[in-house]
């Protein structure tokens, strides 16, 4: 009898237990707030809430047991360097590294200049050169930026 | 009567707000359709800049974003197969094959002039029942309140993700996140960790340009380098004699999207997949078999998302519950200038419902217009590649929220959330559970304490009451129901009234 079974993606049981610890330290936190709560005192709701969480997490990784890894995943080291292939792309990388960067920059380095760099090195970066018309579009959208949140919407910029 | 009549046109004689509709729907067709935006990202990062605007070009904008939001995403559904918008994903279905064939233009138009007619069919309900529903709602108790509530979260929960588990999970995690910063009755701290700077609560739009905006960004660096397939596209406005014909699935249809759409937490996505399986259900002999090019297939689901859009003001006006993503981000900014969504708003502000009804018509003959139009130009900006579109998301989600506050922390709060939003994603948990979960669980905490009040603190009187009014032993009964339908009992009883 064959049975067909969901898939399983890599990274997701690991996922999924992480939600687990996660849920334990809402409830952790949700207790702090007055012990064991009353029906109707401030911690009964986030300490329902939590153990809703902790409650559907379970299920989540019980559901692991209906669900295969793709056979193509031969262990689980295997499924951590799948992983990391998927997620972990050097351009999803590069991006991420650069956002943090740009949003440190922010402060020190103003939002426009940071703007124009992280934009200008981001198209380049993403565009495989073309440097010319990513410096140019990065300029562009500088000045429709300045327009539109500072002369139109009145915002304060960081 | 008058004044109503004269709230209904304010945004149709007014040249600014006229523009700012206009305007909103234009960049909603656009922002719903590139692929990689999304009207609620939209929405989310545009509340920020309209604080310190009056409420009702706030709300023209809004609107008009919403509305050409919606239908947008048909479009790429259609020209590229890669839907806009979550719910222009049945739209593909016929929408791409009927583009192979050739008829991509003719697609485009009838989608267009059905998605007016679901919109204008959905305002025409708002308009007929919100004041009833408002005056219903003055006599509902707290306990009512908590159960809609319940059902709403239950309900988004239950048909939004692959499976339940997983949207009770992003439901109570959003809720969990609503609660952070000091109790209301008692100022106690909750879930702050002991951090000063969350005493004052996470904002709520934070949270929603992290996840709908960062969280995007990140997951559409899957797709940087994915060339779509273009489609040729010729004439564009529909005979009228295709109109005519599909009218009676449009009009049925439409009712459909204002139902689902009413229901608190469900949405366009949800009101076009019922849709569709109504059409496949109901019409027998369609254009083309269902999935290869069927007319019926493409008016389905187009008429259904945009009459949702009409469903989903009558829960936020009316009981202050919005019934999708978007109008959580449209209640938050009533709530921010000051107004009071929910049944008070028809006795305290009736001007905003209708300035709201007559601004969803508007919007909707401005759909009509854009949507018959400009093709060409629609297909050139469509093509904007990833790789500018993902960095120009991120700035705008730090713009968007630095505004708010003018609070760096905020913003990195903002990237923390899109971080977390992304892994979330990549692991089938959806985001608008999430929001939903962090607008309506302050709502849930305060209506339960207050029926748990009402009841002097009696669990078993609370459970009690849950049964002892017609209204709430409904939607209990109904909550009953939802939950029941996703246990095993579901098969076991299907089963059981087959064999008698």
């Amino acid at each position: 009898m064959s049975q067909k079974f969901e898939r399983v993606q890599a990274g997701e049981k690991v996922f999924d237990w992480l939600l687990l610890l996660f849920s334990i330290g809402v409830l952790f936190e949700a207790y702090r707030i007055d012990g064991i709560p009353g029906l109707n005192s401030p911690g009964s709701f986030p300490v329902g809430l939590a153990l809703v969480m902790l409650a559907s997490s379970v299920v989540i990784l019980v559901s692991h047991r209906r669900k295969r890894r793709d056979p193509r995943i031969r262990n689980a080291f295997h499924e951590a360097q799948v992983f990391l292939y998927e997620h972990f792309q050097p351009h999803i990388v590069v991006f991420t590294f650069l956002a943090v960067a740009y949003l440190a920059a922010i402060v020190w380095a103003s939002f426009y200049v940071s703007t124009y760099l992280f934009l200008a090195v981001t198209f380049i970066y993403f565009r495989q050169g073309k440097i010319v018309s990513s410096l140019i579009i990065s300029a562009v959208a500088i000045a429709v930026i300045y327009t539109l949140f500072t002369l139109v919407f009145r915002v304060y910029l960081p | 009567m008058s004044d109503t009549f004269s709230y209904f046109l304010m945004a149709w004689v007014d040249p600014q707000l006229l523009l700012l509709t206009a305007l909103g729907t234009l960049a909603g067709i656009y922002v719903g359709a590139i692929p990689g935006l999304s009207v609620t990202m939209a929405a989310s990062i545009l509340i920020s800049f309209t604080f310190s605007w009056d409420i009702n070009n706030a709300l023209a904008l809004m609107v008009g974003i919403y509305v050409g939001g919606v239908y947008g995403g048909s479009r790429t559904a259609i020209l590229l197969n890669i839907p806009g918008a979550p719910s222009a994903v049945v739209t593909a279905f016929d929408g791409y094959p009927l583009a192979q064939r050739g008829e991509a233009g003719q697609a485009i138009g009838l989608s267009t002039v059905m998605s007016v007619i679901g919109g204008l069919l959905g305002t025409l309900v708002l308009a007929g029942s919100a004041p009833f529903l408002a005056d219903m709602a003055l006599e509902f108790a707290p306990r009512d309140y908590f159960l809609i509530a319940v059902l709403g979260l239950l309900l988004v929960s239950t048909l939004s993700g692959k499976s339940l588990a997983r949207g009770i999970f992003s439901v109570a995690l959003g809720s969990s996140i609503g609660l952070v910063g000091m109790d209301m009755v008692t100022a106690q701290p909750r879930l702050t960790m002991g951090s000063m700077e969350l005493l004052g609560g996470i904002h709520y739009v934070v949270v929603m340009i992290g996840l709908f905006g960062v969280a995007e960004a990140f997951y559409q660096l899957h797709n940087l380098t994915k060339v779509p397939v273009k489609q040729k596209v010729d004439k564009i406005i529909p005979p009228l004699s295709m109109v005519l014909k599909y009218l009676p699935l449009s009009i049925r249809t439409s009712i459909i999207g204002v139902i689902v759409g009413a229901l608190p937490g469900t949405g366009g996505d949800i009101a076009s997949l019922f849709a569709y399986d109504h059409a496949k259900r109901t019409v027998k002999n369609p254009s083309s078999p269902f999935g290869e090019g069927a007319y019926e297939g493409l008016v389905a689901p187009e008429t259904a998302n945009n009459a949702a859009v009409g469903g989903a003001y009558v829960p936020m006006l009316t009981l202050g519950m919005p019934g999708d993503a978007v109008t959580a981000v449209i209640l938050g900014a009533l709530v921010i200038h000051g107004l009071n969504p929910g049944p008070m708003l028809m006795i305290e502000t009736p001007h905003i419902f209708w300035f709201t009804v007559g601004n969803l018509a508007l919007a909707n003959i401005f759909l009509l217009i854009f949507g018959l139009t400009g093709i060409k130009v629609f297909s050139k900006v469509v093509e904007v590649p990833k790789a500018l579109l993902i960095p120009l998301i991120l700035v705008l989600c730090v713009v968007g929220t630095y505004s708010i506050n003018s609070n760096m922390t905020e913003v990195y709060w903002m990237l923390g959330f899109g971080i977390l939003g992304y892994w979330l994603k990549v692991f089938g948990f959806q985001m608008g559970p999430v929001i939903l979960g962090v607008i309506l669980g302050p709502l849930l905490d305060e209506t339960y304490r207050q029926a748990m009040s009402s009841v002097g603190d009696n669990g078993s009187q609370f459970l009690l009451a849950l049964v002892a009014n017609p209204l709430s032993l409904v939607l209990t009964a109904v909550i009953a129901l939802v939950l029941l339908g996703q246990t095993p009992a579901k098969a076991w009883l299907k089963s059981r009234f087959k064999r008698h």
